[in-house]
């Protein structure tokens, strides 16, 4: 069973809200069989990382050991940047794979970190490279690889300009060859867009001010809206105009509200069936962009 | 920096970046102050040719806090080309922040001149493609090869081209007597 975002929101909906009051103790229960995509795998670090900040008891288990999905989850360092007080079952790791063999799966690049203070000046090389090696098949392989640099460079940068926690922001890539597919996604821990855009938008747009969430995220994407004025916004605007021209999909989950942007005429439009507002709460900004392997 | 052609200044744009890989806000910021620094050193020094050579990769942050930053904040005073811009990625990723800025940023490829960001208006177009074909302009030159258009219209449209930042210009004195305004290119 393949668990992806979508898969994950469904799971923690139908529990209560991890972030809620009353709730000190969180368990992720991960069943036989259960295979964790890297969106949803970044997606559930992040929240064990918030839920382990706001000092609640983390239990991860993994009922297959780590002949499941939790040797893949070590194989991509999700486990080198667990907190520590996140509890394991049956025990974490002894040896990280991501240490062992970094960099040796041209498939994948494994989970890094995002900390303005320690910065990865190759980072968007390293997943732009990635995406060369796993679209190769692509005619447009090389004008993909230069775009994809360009909106990894500009989500990364965004993750510093919102990290108002202590918490990383993380970013992970891998390939579906059997799903045609490759999936890279970006998470951070800090205030959400809109968190930090609305006080903004109040004396500056009271138009954009007045638009929902979700209408609001899209244009974000479309017309690149920034908290810092009207010459600054581009850099989410640009990486998704880039995007769109391959054909890439755009998952993005903000505190409370997930949308799935498809590109349609010329543009990015909300995928409705793939909208919800009224989420339970996860910190930050988490986007996932899908490419297929084949144009 | 070297000096180039007449009144021309070249800044090498990777020789102020760590590598040639320029991303993100912060380290346009960084790039940013290095290359104020190489403009104020020259007060003379008009018009400065930014040479693209060796930069391998530019995000559209960092060519906002750089490049455009640069030619928006001399704008009327002195002006910004950039030279060897041959990556397509960088290319438009400067087009799309120069866009956002509301700001022309001039191009010479083999002695072509393509203008990136902000365009000019329909009604001043003709006045800018005239002006970049040459490297000197008046108005009065403009108006000799255009019957029916009057002196003080084609004035009015070097203005706005030189306020917006698309081209340069220095007062002289007209065959009259008066004062004139030359136009050059940013080039």
């Amino acid at each position: 069973m393949w668990v992806d975002a979508a898969a994950m929101e469904r799971a923690i909906q139908a529990a209560s809200a991890p972030h809620g009051p009353g709730i000190y103790e969180v368990e992720f229960h991960f069943p036989v069989g259960s295979k964790v995509m890297i969106d949803a795998a970044i997606r559930i670090l992040s929240l064990a990382n918030q839920l382990a900040f706001t000092t609640r008891r983390v239990r991860l288990i993994f009922d297959e050991g780590e002949a499941g999905t939790m040797g893949y989850l070590n194989r991509m360092g999700f486990f080198d940047h667990l907190a520590r007080e996140v509890e394991v079952m049956p025990a974490r790791p002894a040896q990280s794979g991501a240490a062992i063999y970094r960099g040796s799966n041209a498939g994948l690049v494994e989970i890094a970190r995002i900390n303005k203070d320690h910065r990865d000046h190759q980072l968007p090389g390293r997943l732009a490279d990635a995406i060369g090696r796993g679209c190769a098949a692509r005619a447009d392989i090389e004008e993909l690889k230069g775009a994809a640099w360009t909106i990894f460079a500009e989500l990364i940068d965004n993750v510093f300009s919102h990290s108002q926690t202590p918490l990383d922001g993380l970013a992970a890539l891998q390939m579906y060859p059997r799903g045609d597919r490759l999936m890279v996604a970006v998470s951070d821990s800090g205030l959400g867009i809109m968190e930090t855009l609305r006080p903004a938008l109040l004396a500056s747009s009271p138009y954009l001010a007045a638009l929902s969430d979700l209408d609001l995220l899209v244009e974000i994407f479309r017309q690149g809206i920034s908290r810092h004025g009207a010459d600054r916004g581009d850099g989410l605007k640009g990486s998704a105009a880039k995007a769109m021209k391959f054909q890439a999909d755009l998952d993005v989950r903000l505190p409370s509200q997930r949308v799935r942007l498809v590109p349609a005429r010329g543009t990015y439009a909300p995928n409705t069936a793939y909208c919800s507002d009224g989420l339970p709460l996860l910190w930050g900004t988490h986007i996932a962009f899908t490419f297929r392997l084949h144009a | 920096m070297k000096p180039v052609n007449g009144s021309g200044c070249l800044i090498v744009l990777r020789d102020h970046m760590e590598d040639g890989q320029g991303w993100g806000r912060e380290q346009g910021r960084l790039v940013f102050q290095r290359l104020l620094e190489q403009v104020e050193a020259v007060p003379a020094c008009v018009v400065f040719q930014i040479s693209m050579r060796g930069v391998e990769r530019a995000d559209i942050s960092f060519t906002s806090e750089t490049l455009v930053e640069l030619a928006r904040r001399f704008r009327r005073v002195k002006g910004f080309c950039l030279v060897d811009l041959t990556d397509r990625d960088v290319k438009e990723n400067c087009d799309a922040a120069a866009t956002r800025k509301e700001q022309p940023l001039t191009v010479w490829t083999r002695g072509k001149a393509e203008v990136l960001g902000a365009q000019p208006s329909q009604g001043t177009r003709e006045a800018l493609e005239f002006a970049l074909q040459r490297p000197r302009t008046r108005a009065a030159e403009f108006v000799a090869e255009r019957p029916g258009l009057s002196i003080a219209n084609a004035s009015m449209k070097f203005k706005q081209l030189w306020e917006q930042g698309f081209l340069l210009r220095e007062e002289s004195t007209a065959d009259t007597g008066g004062t004139e305004y030359v136009y050059s290119r940013i080039a």
